[in-house]
């Protein structure tokens, strides 16, 4: 018989850290914040590029595969990396309701970002 | 007791834990800050940057817009902005994944990182907006 069946819930994961999804997102944050590291200085360097291009030009640039790659993928960690980082923001300042209602707000924001950016991408690449 | 007593006339407000307007500043504290100022204003900044990628997806006309915009004081006064806000996010960043490895917590290494970060992210945006000049 072991001895935790002699001990409360509670007292059973006192001291083992959050029950919630902290270190998940500390971790997240943190390897989205790497790869973004290539992906800004791979990002500004196609913005740069794109620079003294007219728009039909600036698009069959933005439409070779290695730009959009680059692209897509600053785009995708960058969503994901800001919607983690204003989850943090939110949970300082706010509270109650208007906290839910932030952090609803928040995600939505940065898919909606997310999804409207790649869409853009694709149709740059293939239309 | 008086004092505090709910409804009492010489209620006092309640105590609270002590934040950033005591504290004398320091860089590694307006380092952080910054942090957070520039993240959130990345976040808003972004939008920019879906704006951007509409408009070239859609027609020249609506590529127009964006172009009038970018080009016009108010527009290259944002993008500089968020150039500078993208490299001070960016270096800040790095220096949080030095601190997080251990290091630079102390001294003789923890104002000059900070300080380090203030550098880089001016130095890169400047860099970054004089080649943008040279090219266009």
């Amino acid at each position: 018989m072991s001895r935790n069946q002699y001990r409360t819930p509670l007292g059973q994961v006192r001291g083992l850290g959050s029950a919630r999804n902290g270190t998940g997102e500390a971790y997240h944050q943190r390897l989205t914040a790497l790869l973004l590291v290539p992906l800004t200085v791979g990002f500004v360097c196609v913005l740069l590029a794109l620079l003294s291009k007219d728009y039909n030009a600036a698009r069959a640039e933005l439409g070779r595969p290695f730009p959009a790659i680059v692209f897509l993928l600053f785009v995708l960690a960058g969503a994901y990396h800001m919607e983690i980082g204003m989850r943090s923001v939110i949970r300082d300042y706010l509270h109650g309701h208007q906290r839910e209602w932030a952090l609803i707000v928040n995600t939505l924001f940065a898919f909606a970002l997310g999804v409207a950016c790649v869409y853009a991408i694709a149709r740059i690449g293939f239309v | 007791m008086a004092s505090t007593e709910l409804g009492g006339k010489a209620q006092r407000p309640r105590p609270l834990s002590p934040h950033l307007d005591i504290y004398r500043w320091s860089v590694t504290m307006a380092i952080s800050i910054a942090h957070r100022v520039t993240g959130v204003g990345l976040y808003i900044g972004v939008l920019l940057l879906a704006w951007f990628l509409l408009a070239l997806s859609s027609d020249a006309a609506s590529f127009a817009v964006f172009s009038a915009f970018i080009h016009s004081f108010i527009g290259r006064l944002v993008l500089f902005g968020f150039t500078f806000a993208l490299f001070q996010h960016l270096m800040s960043g790095l220096r949080h994944f030095i601190l997080d490895a251990g290091y630079g917590l102390d001294e003789p290494l923890r104002d000059p990182l900070a300080w380090a970060v203030v550098g880089c992210s001016a130095a890169l945006t400047l860099i970054v907006w004089v080649i943008g000049y040279a090219v266009r």
